[in-house]
């Protein structure tokens, strides 16, 4: 027994050290399977209003491109307006528009802090798009804010299609350009043309179907290869990503129920 | 230098970071960790256990602002338990060593090896962990280099400029 206590003590830096990184790879499993709390992320209100405080002061470096940008989007709105037929369907889901306010495009796992949260209706889960296309999809919530994984962040996986056929596929991301992701499960047997437009599928509650994600830049098929390999340009740029809207569907709680119900 | 200057110290230093450095996002592969300037030269007085539970405690900081819990937490926690067995290491004349690390109690070249080993050491364990996947090796290296350079020169103009 003091030998035992002899060996603790003197090893107890080394026990103290195992149990430090132990308890820090814990954290960082438990953070990547499923983050609950908002507290330890940038949807911490203290860490969000110093990532609002930069955003607000590098914003008036892009006033002029921002303006274009709304002006364009208040264009397209009106011609959805215009063009709107089925409001049936579209009467589930309305937007909640927020500011990014902080983002990074260059890393393997990018996020984006927006300053929404729990406090507006927003729920982890739902998704989110900007007038040109799709965004992300909320991991965590905080009060007033809330962190978003965005389709270029090496952990998205999203359900898309083809606007011209309705053939499905997996939207990923390789982790390079911020400008490009990768479309998986599309069958060799498919045509697939450069320029061919894909959307959400609308096959999951977090997006209704339709919103545009991006055009087929390349696709290649190599002798004996089951699936295409296909690079998307996405139609959203992020490294000039200023404010995006939150998508609300009222049968979202619902359908997932019903999705677990099934398994 | 005492605590409350140490404090200081980390609070200007964190307000970098997170201010400056996390805001260059220029080439991809450029994310210098300056933080880790106040755990390397935090003087070794304190017990070995305490200087591991201080670097897990400005890792968990880190990772907030960075949305990766526990991956700065992983790092610093290493780092500050190579320390003292680093500089051991490194500084043979022990007299000298007066437990505070600055460039007039270890000299340079002592200074400059401790410096890139740990920055090194730090950066790889970040960038690896946020990986998490070997396909990436390659770019996770150039980003070590890239980013390693850049606080290993900061960490060492702090040093020559305090003892001006």
């Amino acid at each position: 027994m003091q030998n035992l206590l002899k060996i603790l003590l003197r090893y107890s830096n080394f026990l103290v050290f195992i149990a430090l990184e132990v308890a820090a790879f814990l954290l960082i499993y438990a953070n990547n399977a499923a983050p609950r709390s908002g507290m330890f992320s940038t949807a911490n209100s203290i860490v969000a209003w110093q990532n609002g405080v930069v955003s607000g002061i590098c914003g008036y470096f892009s006033l002029a491109a921002q303006n274009e940008q709304l002006a364009q989007e208040n264009a397209d709105l009106r011609n959805q307006l215009a063009a709107s037929d089925s409001v049936l369907h579209k009467q589930a889901v309305s937007y909640t528009a927020a500011k990014v306010v902080q983002m990074t495009t260059d890393q393997f796992h990018n996020y984006l802090t927006i300053d929404k949260g729990a406090e507006d209706g927003v729920v982890r889960g739902q998704g989110v798009r900007n007038g040109d296309g799709v965004v992300g999809i909320i991991r965590t919530v905080g009060r007033k804010y809330s962190v978003v994984l965005p389709v270029i962040n090496t952990h998205t996986n999203l359900s898309c299609r083809f606007a011209k056929n309705d053939y499905i596929g997996t939207l990923q991301w390789d982790g390079k350009d911020s400008r490009f992701a990768q479309l998986a499960d599309v069958a060799a047997h498919m045509v697939v043309n450069p320029g061919d437009t894909i959307i959400t599928s609308g096959l999951s509650p977090v997006f209704p179907e339709g919103i545009p994600v991006g055009i087929v830049e390349n696709s290649m098929l190599k002798q004996g290869d089951s699936y295409h390999t296909i690079s998307i340009r996405l139609f959203t740029n992020f490294k000039r990503l200023k404010y995006v809207e939150v998508v609300q569907n009222a049968h979202q709680k619902q359908l997932e129920e019903l999705m677990h119900g099934l398994d | 230098m005492d605590w409350t200057k140490q404090l200081g110290r980390y609070i200007i230093i964190m307000l970098l970071q997170v201010l400056l450095f996390d805001q260059l996002q220029l080439w991809g592969a450029c994310h210098p960790y300056i933080y880790i300037l106040c755990l390397l030269m935090m003087p070794i007085t304190l017990p070995h256990s305490m200087d591991m539970l201080l670097g897990a405690a400005a890792g968990i900081v880190m990772d907030v602002f960075c949305n990766s819990l526990g991956v700065h937490t992983a790092a610093c926690i290493l780092l500050m338990f190579i320390r003292p067995y680093l500089i051991g290491f490194i500084v043979n004349d022990k007299d000298r060593l007066n437990e505070q690390i600055s460039l007039r109690a270890i000299g340079m070249e002592a200074l400059v090896k401790y410096v890139v080993i740990l920055v090194l050491i730090h950066h790889l364990i970040v960038f690896s962990l946020a990986a998490w996947s070997w396909t990436h090796m390659s770019f996770v290296l150039l980003e070590t280099f890239v980013s390693g350079i850049i606080t290993i020169a900061i960490i060492i103009g702090y040093n020559i400029l305090a003892h001006k």
